[in-house]
């Protein structure tokens, strides 16, 4: 990297409380390239672009924008500076239009201070023209697609003439086409000149746009390198800190006899027939995009939403699941997608959340057994080495990663022969993730079915025995273990076919 | 619970405070209001005055800790003012004197309070209705019942009954160790038993608590049913005091239970909260109102200062838990 960096933030350290964010991470960038910056959740991307944005302090170390040494920028400062972040949530008023969007906060107007509403659309479509956006200058926020939200958002960034754009994940809101004019968008900018900090999880992007890419991890920066000498397997080898092989474990035993199965399923979020089969002992993937039916694929299985025909068998014999306690009695269990609000009671004790769902086996005449409940509290805790001060805390204040283990703990009580997992480590840390990684494995080794949805395709394809893939509301693939690839599945899950695949 | 062994990890234990802020508060108020009050008369610190104010507690107290389980639930029940004075009613009528009659004046009465709560339980989870409106119309249909019942006193306690009210143990009244007893009960339903599991779950997060295999419908039915249930036993109380089935009994009452409830520190969105901070707001109205009269300061005075009390409390709370 000969070329001139146009931002170097150098020896930043940041704490909060007793948590050190960010220690002495140097990080730069080259003028005019795309710098990817990859992590994990909670290894201090987003802190690193907070202090770039004004939005916090660093505790120590400098910044150098455009040659100009700065101790810190305040949130304004940044932005005069040349420096603009497009965060995941866009920051648009849905109300307004895409030109009084583009000037919000700086529109042209005359001496009376009247808006000078002719010259401020003008100017807007310019810019949309220059960025081969096609809008109309005119067009209502709200009437927009989230892709095209997004094109406004740059457009304004570009407005304040920013030489350095932060795209905060922004695929995380886009699909298939939407991504391909988001990086021709990206392209048409740093033809001007512009640079560009791109944050994704999703390494094939990755490599599609960017030009360097710094990996951090736990709050330090792991690596740095042009994209070209670095390969796939590297990059996620330095984001989670060992090698691929070891971080999902293998299954020993092969999958067993049948033990749910779903035919035609439907309810009114499902609207098409899906059906699917789980065997003792195996992990079953189901992937796909947000809004491709997952979840509701899971809450049909799990009595959440009340079935309109179909057939649903557990080892053989007919239940259809009324209500989530009719799939409990029958031996299912659903760790749903979000914990803070599905999963966990955030404002009870650890102890309240553990035997919940169990506790017909922990009274007598309907009085808890104190003795009988810590002991399986102990119990729980020690299996899934849950970290906790004390039983009686309130759930709220464990970390994500603890979180997720109680409400796992919850449902390892009821002994279920079936566990749904859906987007089972989002929000959990890497070290954790890993224990929860083992955990499902240990569960499948000693028999249970498990159906984990998730939107993390490498963990679909680390954790999967067999992999099943959604495109709007149907399932419209299964591939082994062996046949899948994230290629084949992002292929599958957005245009719902592989017509135009090779075969791999 | 000592602290388990692994301590691990970075955790903010939070100061045990914060849970019990409102105990703290409500308990404070009441002991600064009696020693207040015993400085300012020297007729407030007597036996008969104290066990006067306590037993007096015990009206509002039966009924406000039927509404504790209802509001920790989640809910609310509006129409516990109308209960109690249909059951006053309906037992004085239906004792008309008569010794013979009580068991089944008691019998009955409760059953009809059985019978609302589960009425208004089956509207809330089977149609969907928010308990404001269900126990909101409740309280006006019962209300309306009561009136074409009676607009004068009627029926009347049997001579045993009545006897109640007056009988001691020891030197407690009966009301007393009553309103004690089902407390405790109350306590022991809520932290030890499966049922006050479910009541404190649902209350804090129905969603979750569906999704675990809770049967939600009927632990929220019970909880109506419970709640009807303590209001009738409150109009049998009041049918021992006044000896006949006076038409305004338990007017209001349900706006006292809730003040008393929200005074003890239990939260109006659910999932919080105890008998112990509710049996703290009961008997901080009961001393109020007491001391007030003792003093004699206009009774006009009395919802005001309680009016402010109860604001004042929870926007302390509220404080307290930032």
């Amino acid at each position: 990297m000969t070329d001139t960096p146009i931002l170097e933030m150098l020896n930043i350290s940041k704490a909060f409380g007793g948590v050190q964010a960010l220690r002495d991470v140097s990080f730069s960038c080259r003028k005019g390239k795309v710098h990817a910056l990859l992590g994990e959740n909670g290894a201090g991307k987003s802190t690193l672009i907070k202090i770039l944005a004004g939005a916090y302090q660093a505790d120590s170390g400098e910044i150098v924008f455009k040659g100009q040494r700065y101790a810190g920028f305040t949130a304004r400062e940044a932005i005069a500076t040349g420096i603009s972040i497009i965060y995941q949530e866009l920051n648009l008023v849905q109300l307004m239009t895409v030109a009084e969007n583009i000037f919000l906060g700086r529109e042209p107007s005359n001496r009376l201070g009247v808006i000078d509403t002719q010259r401020m659309t003008k100017e807007s479509a310019a810019l949309l023209e220059q960025l081969r956006i096609p809008l109309s200058p005119s067009a209502q926020i709200g009437d927009l697609t989230v892709a095209s939200q997004q094109m406004v958002e740059i457009a304004r960034a570009l407005s304040q003439n920013a030489d350095l754009i932060v795209m905060d994940e922004p695929s995380a809101i886009l699909a298939g086409q939407e991504l391909d004019s988001l990086f021709a968008t990206i392209r048409s900018l740093v033809e001007q000149g512009v640079t560009i900090i791109y944050i994704s999880h999703r390494l094939n992007e990755v490599f599609e746009i960017a030009d360097d890419v710094t990996v951090l991890k736990d709050g330090r920066v792991v690596g740095v390198q042009p994209i070209g000498e670095v390969t796939r397997a590297r990059l996620i080898q330095m984001m989670v800190g060992r090698p691929l092989e070891e971080i999902f474990p293998r299954a020993t035993r092969s999958r067993g006899a049948p033990v749910l199965s779903a035919t035609n399923v439907t309810t009114e979020r499902l609207p098409r027939p899906a059906s699917l089969t789980l065997h003792e002992g195996e992990i079953l993937g189901l992937a796909g995009m947000v809004g491709a039916g997952r979840t509701e694929v899971a809450r049909a299985l799990f009595g959440a939403d009340p079935l309109r025909s179909g057939d649903i068998r557990l080892k053989g014999a007919r239940i259809q699941p009324r209500s989530p306690r009719q799939a409990v009695q029958a031996g299912m269990a659903l760790v749903p997608e979000d914990r803070k609000t599905q999963g966990l009671f955030l404002e009870q004790s650890i102890r309240s959340n553990i035997t919940l769902s169990s506790l017909d086996k922990l009274t007598r005449f309907g009085v808890i057994q104190r003795g009988l409940e810590t002991a399986t509290i102990r119990r729980a805790q020690r299996e899934l080495s849950i970290a906790m001060a004390s039983p009686e805390l309130e759930a709220q204040y464990l970390s994500g990663g603890n979180q997720q283990k109680v409400v796992l703990a919850k449902w390892l009580q009821t002994s279920p022969s079936v566990i749904i997992f859906d987007e089972p480590t989002r929000g959990v840390d890497v070290g954790a993730k890993f224990e929860i990684y083992q955990l499902m494995r240990q569960l499948a080794e000693r028999g249970v079915a498990i159906l984990m949805i998730s939107s993390d395709l490498v963990e679909v394809l680390g954790m999967s025995d067999r992999i099943l893939v959604m495109h709007e509301r149907r399932i419209v693939a299964e591939l082994a273990r062996d046949q899948a690839s994230e290629e084949r599945i992002i292929e599958l899950a957005t245009t719902g076919s592989q017509a135009e695949m090779k075969p791999a | 619970m000592a602290s388990s062994p692994s301590e691990r990890g970075g955790l903010r234990v939070p100061p045990g405070l914060r849970r019990h802020a409102s105990l703290l508060i409500v308990y404070g108020l009441i002991l600064i209001l009696c020693v207040y009050a015993s400085l300012s008369s020297p007729n407030f610190l007597t036996e008969r005055n104290i066990f006067n104010v306590l037993r007096t507690a015990a009206f509002l107290g039966t009924v406000a800790i039927g509404e504790t389980f209802v509001i920790i639930s989640g809910g609310i029940d509006l129409s516990v003012g109308s209960v109690i004075k249909l059951s006053v009613l309906m037992s004085a009528i239906l004792m008309n004197g008569r010794p013979e009659n009580i068991g089944l004046a008691v019998v009955a009465t409760l059953a009809m309070g059985a019978a609302v709560g589960l009425i208004n339980g089956l509207l809330i989870t089977k149609l969907r209705i928010a308990p404001f409106i269900v126990t909101l119309g409740a309280y006006s249909i019962l209300r309306g019942v009561g009136y074409t019942v009676a607009t004068m006193p009627v029926g009347k306690a049997a001579p045993g009954f009545l006897r109640l009210y007056d009988l001691k143990v020891g030197p407690v009244p009966l009301l007393v160790l009553f309103l004690a007893l089902l407390t405790l009960a109350g306590v022991f339903v809520l932290r030890r038993t499966a049922f006050g599991r479910y009541i404190n779950a649902i209350g804090g997060n129905e969603q979750v608590a569906r999704l675990s295999g809770i049967r939600v419908d009927r632990v929220k039915i019970g909880v109506y049913v419970l709640c009807s249930a303590l209001a009738a036993l409150t109009g049998l109380l009041y049918l021992a005091r006044a000896g006949v089935g006076d038409p305004v009994t338990g007017e209001g009452a349900e706006l006292q239970a809730i003040t008393a409830v929200i005074l003890g520190g239990t939260s109006l969105f659910g999932g919080q909260g105890g008998l112990i901070g509710t049996l703290g707001g009961v008997l901080l109205i009961g001393l109020t109102n007491n001391v007030l009269v003792i003093l004699n300061v206009s009774s006009w005075y009395q919802e005001l200062i309680q009016g402010l009390v109860i604001v004042g409390a929870v926007a302390f709370y509220k404080q307290k838990r930032r």
